[in-house]
């Protein structure tokens, strides 16, 4: 096991209780989607994992360690090893792509260097190999905001690529991207997923996508698991628990 | 660990609590704000319609008794008003009673304001068709313009030396604001100082002072500098200097606060340091702001040193005003016409820097 995630609770200043003991194992390798609604609690979730935000209660184990409270340099230590995606690719428009892919890396060097920008040859090699794996190399040398969304979220896998993350987290990567486009930004977390063996956890909106990438799906409910399993055992009634009465599927292709 | 229903509960309370909190206060600040516009009504009624208008009194009449029982009569007065919900400031906090008395009365009361501060004004700034038209008077700008518009070249050279001066004092002063501010606006930025209390009050103080400073003008802070240094460019550059400090560090502090947060999120997500965090994610988002605001601060400074001249702060104002003294127009004349070229210029200049940056 990969990840395991035992009785998590998040409760938010404000009060908003987000998670309420979410239980679930990831094993090595596995491609694991998250669905439900707004918030159900998928993103609240995922930066629990990935330790952006320091869950209320409970424990998350990250490959044999317990990282439920860590801090400091053991928690950068950790971040280092889960990369992250977001849904508004959060890149840093003004810089070049190379320096976006470059910025992955950062945890893992110096300080001074990274500021004064001269980094090694092999941190180059190794961010135009991450540009490659999601196919546009080409692009390397062009301002990020100039790229299309479908390119700025490549842009944003080849950076967690960089970190060379034993877990790779999406928080609906594809929700802000026209539906072709998703279609083939999804291919890529299924090639680095496959090829890689790269564990995946992504956070998905469209119910299709859904039955086309998933290995296995956790569906959330106001902040609790109300369905796990297969994709394909998600029928109507599963579907309407899910969404509410009100949803009808659509179909995306 | 509570429950759910727990947590809903006190939660419940808690925000009945906070309305009937919430309530009383907006009544407290309603009831204030009803007070002070009943004092105001009743006191420019008696002064300008009934001392002015009808007494038609020259010199208006104060004494603090009868300004005491007015002022006592308007928190009897307000306080009733309030009380009944139905008074202008009871709908502006939001605690009016919804009829058509509410509405009726905010209508005609809002009016009255309007109109009864408009003819205080008119009265305080002692308005005079008759002086702005009146022969005497038309003879003078008759006579001021004629000399303005043919300026004595005799001092241009003076006239282009003091304006360069000008010109060195606003950028002088821009320049070595800039580290300063830079310095206090990353204390002055609250997404930054808000996660423990001692950088909050931090926070607060330098905000205050900050406050305090560009409250003060910059052609009173030239006063204040050219008795400390003696009059002369000096005096006017350390008075800029200030002001633009503490306008810079607010307009700083303001684009650090309004940067997006999710690039931040991303480069501290895949585990890089503080310091990496606040140059890759904060400074690109934060650097064009800064130049633009700092360049469109030389823009102001330059105007505002001009007139800060005038007080003894050095350049084209020191010398304006030496000419206004002596009467000698076609010579301000001169100096009013290289004013306005400069200012157009540095406007149109500053303007274009900044739509290149964008």
């Amino acid at each position: 096991m990969i990840l395991r995630v035992k009785d998590l609770h998040k409760i938010y200043k404000g009060g908003t209780h987000a998670l309420k003991g979410i239980t679930f194992d990831v094993s090595e390798g596995e491609f694991l989607v998250i669905i439900g609604l707004s918030g159900s609690g998928k993103s609240t979730l995922l930066r629990c994992i990935n330790r952006l935000i320091e869950p209320t209660s409970g424990t998350i184990e990250f490959v044999g360690k317990d990282i439920t409270h860590v801090q400091g340099e053991e928690l950068r230590k950790t971040k280092m090893q889960i990369g992250m995606v977001f849904q508004q690719f959060n890149l840093i428009k003004r810089r070049s792509v190379l320096t976006n892919v470059i910025t992955g890396k950062l945890g893992a060097l110096p300080s001074f260097t990274s500021i004064i920008e001269k980094y090694p040859g092999e941190v180059y090699n190794e961010a135009y190999k991450c540009l490659e794996t999601v196919g546009i190399r080409d692009k390397a040398r062009e301002r990020a905001d100039s790229l299309s969304g479908g390119q700025q979220q490549r842009v944003a896998i080849a950076r967690s690529l960089m970190q060379n993350p034993r877990l790779l987290l999406a928080d609906e990567p594809v929700a802000s991207l026209d539906p072709a486009t998703s279609n083939s930004v999804m291919l890529y977390f299924e090639k680095i997923n496959k090829e890689i063996g790269t564990t995946v956890i992504c956070n998905l909106h469209f119910l299709s996508l859904v039955r086309r990438y998933a290995a296995r799906v956790i569906a959330l409910k106001a902040g609790e698991i109300i369905y796990e399993g297969a994709p394909s055992s998600i029928d109507e009634k599963w579907f309407k628990t899910i969404y509410g009465e009100e949803a009808q599927e659509v179909e995306i292709r | 660990m509570s429950t759910g229903s727990d947590l809903d509960k006190s939660a419940g309370q808690l925000i009945q609590k906070g309305t009937k909190l919430k309530f009383r206060l907006a009544f407290i600040k309603a009831a204030l704000l009803d007070i002070f516009f009943v004092f105001y009504s009743i006191l420019v009624l008696q002064r300008a319609i009934y001392y002015k208008f009808i007494l038609e009194l020259r010199e208006l009449p104060f004494s603090w008794t009868e300004t005491g029982i007015i002022f006592f009569a308007s928190i009897i007065l307000g306080t009733f008003w309030t009380w009944s919900r139905t008074s202008l400031s009871s709908r502006l906090f939001g605690i009016a009673k919804k009829n058509k008395t509410t509405e009726l009365t905010v209508e005609i009361f809002g009016w009255f304001l309007f109109n009864i501060t408009f003819i205080a004004g008119w009265i305080v700034t002692k308005v005079s068709l008759v002086s702005l038209f009146s022969s005497e008077g038309i003879q003078g700008a008759n006579r001021i313009f004629g000399a303005l518009f043919k300026p004595e070249f005799g001092i241009f050279n003076d006239a282009l030396f003091a304006i360069i001066e000008t010109i060195y004092i606003a950028l002088l002063a821009t320049l070595i604001s800039i580290p300063p501010s830079l310095l206090v606006s990353f204390f002055t930025a609250r997404n930054l100082m808000k996660d423990n209390k001692i950088s909050l009050g931090v926070y607060y103080i330098l905000r205050i002072i900050l406050n305090f400073i560009r409250s003060i003008e910059p052609l009173i802070w030239a006063i204040i500098f050219s008795v400390w240094v003696g009059i002369g460019p000096f005096a006017g550059m350390i008075a800029l200097l200030v002001h633009t400090i503490a306008s810079n560090a607010k307009l700083y502090s303001e684009a650090i606060e309004s940067i997006e947060a999710g690039p931040v999120e991303a480069i501290s997500a895949t585990g890089a340091r503080k310091i990496q965090i606040v140059w890759f994610a904060v400074l690109p988002q934060i650097f064009l702001p800064f130049l633009s605001f700092t360049i469109y601060r030389w823009d102001i400074n330059v105007r505002m040193a001009t007139v800060i001249g005038l007080v003894g702060g050095g350049g084209i104002g020191t010398m304006l005003i030496q000419y206004q003294g002596l009467a000698r127009w076609h010579e301000v004349g001169l100096i009013i016409l290289l004013i306005s070229i400069v200012v157009w210029i540095m406007d149109y200049i500053s303007a274009r820097v900044r739509e290149a940056i964008y």
